[in-house]
């Protein structure tokens, strides 16, 4: 009766025999320098697209965890000191700092010279590195010697969707790979029976924009980030159908198997031999995936490191599930949390739903540095923190305080993964209105992320209408400094 | 110093002299065993060169063009730079282009180490030979219109059923190749039929074609399924990918939008043959039509279904701008096959199109108000007047009441804030008149409101007197359209592609190396003139573009691969002759799409069998040369569309508003606005993939699973990717659990009492034949085992329970079969 693990062997030898090459030393010869693939339709049939595959240089990273703060934090209210917001505090600001500026609300915000806007939030220094982090964020203050802040990033959109898409597939246009499908068709995955880039997201509501922020665009499909769900089923049709028991499960695919290998011998199409390991890593995934969310393995203390209430989808819960994720070899684990929209309004403001927000992340963001240093993971991993742009130094007029989108300068940080630990890189000016020494680019953090996994931002194209795009489109430039 | 330009030599596709000389361009142009004196092919192995490795930096981009020197035009190249010319024909040496290349010293070698190009020693021993050869050179070829190429000669004649296979064969012959043989009937009939309108066919159909003795049985069959009025929606949905129609505006916000009368009229369109002149002038200009019928402006939602911006804040000018971007690239691909999106932010780097021309283009699209109208029959106004009418009447007869009226007043203070509230504009403005003093003709919506919204058990009646009025309220959908503007908006330059940047005002026109527009009068072109020079028969483009994507889905791979470029950085056609005499043959035909349909469904190269042939694994490993079909996995749409042929459940109702099949739970929490997706529970659960709506944050995990495209930009080409995730759907999806069920249940009732004549039939409804003696007996083997682990040993047989169990079974083997890569496979 359980006929399926021989099974499943042969055509896992089958697959790795007959269909072992394919799109992935296609990449790879485009990745050592041959010319990038002349076409992009041309990906040849049979091969396994996720195959973990060198990249142009070694790497100093082997994952990514990006935790996406989404709406766009205050830099003023967590990492960026100002005292000269306080001291003038409720200012206009000098016309100068406006001129030929774009600004979400354009039509309100302008209205009257918008005034500065001093944090109420307390500020300290701390570790030995020194490094500024307000009273909101306690837990990660107590790990900033882990932590590289960037306070001089900077991007071009003003309004949510598009700086978001902006950030994950470096333009504003529709139909481009975001970052997480760049890099699993760079270099593939490790993971053998779980998706390579996966998607979490926590918080009151979606992320804006949806699905095209970790789409493939171009890239063949099998590259796009794969959302989890809460509950018990993280991957969508995870679970057989309620009617079908597991014999039943198993006995339909080995039939599914033999058939198919029948059909591959009466045509020699490789195609099908992708099925079967399609079918296979299903298989798989079915026991892999429950495994994956089971947080029974976890020790209390774990639990309590991270913040984790049983049961309750959160933030927290979901960085041990991206440690996790990336202890079983996921690429790239992207987790969405909102929001830090925080113009002003009644439920959209710098204080208590500012709180409110501070108290989802911070426990957890601390906990998993600790936690991935503590097992040995940080070196591999890349940690990445911020949102898709900062916020004013001017305050909004709304019925509470609050601060508008902005794009020129803002803070995020890294960790682990090969960037220099305690470091705090760049800095904007006294308003905190602009940088004011080594900008960083959003193109540049990508072909920095880009670097540290072992590629080469301005080699890693895929050939698209007559040209060879890439992530960072016609800029980016690694920045060398961070670099541990 | 001058040169004279070298004779130009006629195209190589238009003789069939020369034809031998370039047969050999499907394969790779370079590497090749070479004979010394072997004339060198500028368009196949030298343009290639220069465009990728040179262009860029010497190019048409003339912000960025390096030392002065071109090398995408002749002239360019040919031109005397001060004493020395980058080319000098039949003189390599005295070539600085040459000497260049084959530069000892890597300081001064091209390209430049930092370009990251570099040249092989057989492509720089190809230029020199080239030059040497008196460097001829050529227009790029899709920039000159096509010509009907002579049909070459073959040997055997008696396997070319149309001239397309004279085009394919003749290449074959003169490497000794065979075509394959003839697709059994029963894959013939299934392929046509998945191909032509995108449905399985159904048993009886395949027992009449086999049974059908008839010489011409097989173009019987191709007639039969393009007169179906599922043709329309097979090749509607393609198109509808170019215009990235959807359901919802996209961006944060995705709300939900009403555009499906657009989707509709494309399907109507393929089902009438409307011509693709004309289906390409009503969608870019329907509006601007002398006389503009209701249609024609239903047809201009082509361009409406850009995603819109409704984020808070936001520059409204910067996201119309964007959508009028994206029009402008959609139509350069869609039916130019042009990457003019390039030229946006500067001149094109491959292709000769300026930022001016961007512009000019622009300027064409750039001048359209875009609203949404309601679409009404004259019989539908008519019956909604009456119906008002007949409320009115209604209403009046009763508001003088006064028991109702002391109840109206009784339910007016009894509202609270929000109640009152939630009233319309005009009830809220009557109750700023207290009741006593409120003039009856005001009172009325009031009054209304009341029958519509209270409990007293007085108005019951009323109430449903009025519904049962209602119901004969025709529903008059709205659509998204476009309409020039009165007084047209200047449009400008932007400097480096930015909004904020206006430059100097420019007039519409189109690309300068195009043909030019032809004008009936001096008036400023509108998009109606640009709409018909387009179709123009001399265009360049727009016919072999046209013809490609249709090979494209019937081949899988277009004769130009890169079906969204033709410009010179596109890959070259594999069969350049031929898809000119298609382009030519499609324009004479007068557009017919059915014509061209019918001309490559009827050709031997179509109805050959898609078996993989050992002979061509390593000299055409990706079936470039033809002497195959391909197999091809099905669309996301005509996988689930062939489950409900087999299951039995199909609604096979045309067009409406988009429908809500199931989709599992949590889908919908992914967008920011966490929208609720209620089933339908009616026979609208059971329609073709095509009607699911689709909303752009979170698409319907059973479409986007299997690369339908997310309709944020224009889509030319599918991808077809094979992952787990997939298999996942297909085996635990709920939706597909109840396909299975259904077509076990068919089984059971429409099938034989043996197993054998069941399993046969099972088998023919999900793959159109019937099992080989394995596959019977592998599936004979799962029944079996399946009955063991259903039955219940302590039951008796009679009971209901095993008749469950026999379902249980049978489900299982439907599971297998729906799972199967044939199932999911044209072959």
């Amino acid at each position: 009766m359980n006929e399926i693990p021989p099974l499943l062997r042969s055509t896992r030898r089958h697959f790795f025999e007959r269909c072992g090459i394919g799109l992935g030393s296609m990449a790879l010869s485009s990745l050592l320098g041959d010319g990038p693939a002349r076409a992009s339709s041309a990906a040849e049939p049979g091969a396994n697209p996720l195959a973990p595959r060198a990249g142009h240089h070694a790497p100093r990273a082997k994952n990514v965890i990006f935790l996406f703060m989404a709406g766009g934090p205050s830099q003023f209210e967590l990492f960026d000191h100002k005292p000269a917001l306080q001291r003038y505090n409720d200012q206009p600001i000098p016309p100068s700092y406006l001129e030929g500026k774009r600004f979400a609300f354009m039509d309100t915000f302008n209205k009257e010279p918008p005034k500065l806007l001093g944090t109420r939030r307390k500020f300290a220094r701390h570790g030995e590195s020194g490094a500024w982090v307000s009273e909101c964020l306690p837990h990660t203050a107590k790990v900033v010697d882990d932590l590289t802040f960037l306070k001089s990033v900077w991007t071009e959109p003003v309004n949510h969707a598009p700086a978001k898409l902006f950030f994950n597939a470096g333009t504003t246009q529709f139909g481009r790979p975001s970052m997480g499908a760049w890099v699993t068709y760079g270099i593939g995955s490790e993971a053998d029976d779980l998706p390579g880039f996966v998607v979490l997201q926590s918080g009151p509501r979606g992320p804006r924009g949806g699905a095209v922020l970790w789409g493939s665009g171009f890239l063949p499909t099998a590259y796009q980030g794969v959302p989890f769900r809460g509950g018990a089923e993280p991957i969508l049709d995870l679970s057989r159908p309620p009617e079908v028991s597991e014999a039943d499960q198993r006995a339909a695919l080995n039939a599914i198997g033999d058939l198919n290998r029948h059909r591959l011998d009466a045509t020699g199409d490789p195609e099908i031999a992708t099925r079967i390991a399609s079918y296979e890593m299903a298989f798989r995934m079915q026991s892999s995936a429950p495994e994956l969310i089971d947080l029974a393995g976890e020790s209390q203390a774990t639990l309590d490191l991270y913040g984790i209430e049983p049961g309750a989808p959160s933030f927290a819960s979901n960085c041990l599930l991206a440690r996790r994720l990336v202890e079983r070899g996921t690429r790239f684990v992207q987790l969405y949390h909102t929001n830090w929209d925080h113009h002003g309004g009644p439920t959209e403001n710098l204080e208590d739903s500012l709180d409110t927000v501070c108290l989802d992340v911070d426990r957890a963001c601390a906990a998993l540095i600790t936690d991935l240093k503590a097992r040995g993971l940080l070196d591999d991993t890349l940690v990445i923190w911020g949102g898709e742009f900062g916020r004013t130094p001017m305050g909004e007029v709304r019925e509470n305080t609050g601060r508008n989108h902005h794009p020129d300068a803002f803070t995020m940080w890294l960790a682990g993964g090969g960037v220099k630990p305690g470091l705090t890189f760049g800095a904007s000016d006294e308003f905190g209105f602009s940088v004011a020494e080594d900008p960083i680019h959003v193109h540049d953090l990508q072909a920095t992320i880009l670097h540290l996994l072992g590629l080469d931002h301005t080699k890693l194209t895929y050939r698209f209408q007559g040209r060879d795009f890439r992530l960072t489109d016609v800029g980016g430039r690694v920045v060398r400094d961070i670099l541990a | 110093m001058t040169h004279t330009r070298p004779p130009r030599p006629l195209p190589p596709w238009w003789t069939p002299l020369l034809l031998v000389a370039i047969g050999p361009l499907v394969l790779p142009a370079h590497g090749r065993p070479d004979e010394p004196d072997r004339p060198i092919d500028f368009a196949a192995e030298i343009r290639p060169i220069l465009s990728d490795s040179c262009v860029q930096c010497h190019g048409p981009d003339a912000a960025q063009r390096a030392a002065g020197l071109r090398l995408d035009t002749a002239e360019g190249a040919l031109a005397d730079l001060g004493g020395y010319a980058a080319i000098v024909p039949g003189s390599p040496d005295e070539s600085e282009l040459y000497l260049r290349i084959a530069e000892e010293v890597a300081d001064f070698r091209m390209p430049p180490p930092d370009s990251g190009k570099s040249l092989s020693a057989d492509q720089i021993e190809l230029i020199r030979r080239w030059i040497a050869q008196g460097a001829p050179w050529e227009e790029h070829w899709a920039f000159s219109p096509p010509r009907r190429p002579p049909l070459p000669t073959v040997d055997d004649i008696r396997w070319v059923r149309n001239p397309i296979d004279a085009f394919v064969l003749a290449p074959l012959e003169r490497d000794g190749i065979a075509p394959s043989a003839e697709a059994d009937r029963a894959t013939l009939i299934r392929r046509a039929s998945l191909d032509v309108i995108g449905l399985p066919p159904t048993p009886a159909e395949v027992r009449a074609f086999l049974d059908d003795d008839r010489p011409d049985a097989y173009e019987h069959l191709i007639d039969r399924l393009l007169a179906s009025p599922h043709y329309g929606e097979r090749w509607g949905r393609r198109w509808l990918d170019n215009a990235r129609y959807a359901d919802s505006n996209g961006y944060s916000i995705d709300a939900p939008r009403e555009i499906w009368l657009y989707r509709d009229w494309v399907i109507d369109a393929f089902n009438r043959d409307l011509p693709f002149d004309d289906f390409t002038i009503d969608q870019l200009a329907g509006d601007l039509r002398p006389d503009a019928s209701i249609t024609q402006l239903v047809a201009t939602g082509f361009h409406r279904n850009t995603p819109i911006n409704q984020e808070g804040g936001i520059d409204r000018e910067q996201f119309r701008i964007e959508s009028v971007i994206d029009r402008v690239n959609t139509t350069g691909s869609v039916w130019m096959g042009l990457t003019i999106g390039c030229a946006q932010c500067h001149d094109h780097k491959y292709d000769p199109i300026s930022q001016q021309d961007y512009f000019r283009f622009f300027a064409f699209l750039n001048t359209a108000d875009e609203p949404t109208i309601p679409v009404a029959s004259p019989d539908d106004i008519a019956r909604r007047d009456e119906v008002n009418r007949a409320i009115d009447d209604y209403l009046a007869s009763i508001d003088r009441d006064p028991e109702l009226l002391e109840r109206q007043h009784a339910w007016e203070i009894g509202l609270d804030g929000a109640g009152r509230q939630k009233q319309s504009q005009e009830v809220r403005e009557a109750f700023d008149f207290p009741f006593e003093k409120r003039p009856p003709g005001t009172n009325r919506v009031v009054f209304a409101a009341f029958i519509d919204q209270s409990d007293d058990p007085l108005v019951i009646p009323h109430r449903d007197a009025i519904a049962a009025l209602k119901k004969d309220l025709p529903t008059i959908p709205t659509t998204m359209v476009v309409r020039e503007q009165r007084t047209p908006r200047t449009t400008h330059f932007l400097i480096a592609g930015d909004f904020t940047r206006p430059g100097d005002p420019v007039e519409p026109n189109v690309p300068a190396v195009l043909p030019p527009l032809s004008q009936a009068s001096d008036a400023r072109p509108s998009r109606l003139d640009l709409a018909r020079w387009l179709v123009d028969p001399d265009h360049p483009l727009t016919a072999r573009v046209a013809v490609n994507r249709l090979w494209q889905a019937y081949f899988g791979r277009g004769i130009v691969e890169t079906d969204e470029d033709f410009g010179t950085q596109g890959t070259p056609p594999s069969h350049p002759e031929l898809l000119d005499w298609l382009a030519v043959e499609f324009v004479e035909r007068g557009w017919s799409p059915k014509a061209l349909h019918r001309l490559i469904l009827t050709s031997a190269t179509y109805r050959q069998s898609s078996r993989l042939r050992p002979d061509l694994a390593q000299i055409d490993p990706t079936n470039r040369r033809l002497a195959r079909q391909n197999r091809l996995r099905l669309d996301a749409e005509l996988i689930r569309d062939s489950a409900l042929v087999a299951s039995g459940l199909l609604t096979e109702t045309v067009g409406g508003p988009s429908v809500f099949p199931p989709q599992p739970e949590g889908v919908m929490s992914l967008g920011q606005m966490n929208r609720s997706w209620v089933a339908d529970t009616g026979p609208d659960r059971f329609r073709r993939g095509l009607y699911t709506f689709f909303w752009r944050a979170t698409p319907h995990p059973l479409l986007v699973g299997f690369d339908a495209p997310d309709a944020t930009f224009a889509c030319t080409r599918r991808t077809r990717s094979n992952t787990p995730l997939q298999a996942l759907m297909l085996l635990n999806d709920q939706a597909f659990y109840e396909f299975a069920r259904a077509l076990a249940d068919r089984v059971l009732a429409e099938g034989p009492p043996d197993d054998a004549g069941k399993l046969d039939l099972a088998f023919r409804l999900a793959l159109t034949r019937g099992p080989d003696p394995i596959e019977q007996d592998r599936l004979s083997t799962l029944l079996d085992q399946q009955r063991r682990l259903h039955s219940d040993p302590t039951d008796d047989d009679s009971t209901p329970s095993s008749e469950q169990a026999e379902r249980a079974a049978w489900t299982a083997i439907a599971r297998v079969l729906l799972n199967l890569d044939e199932f999911m496979t044209r072959e």
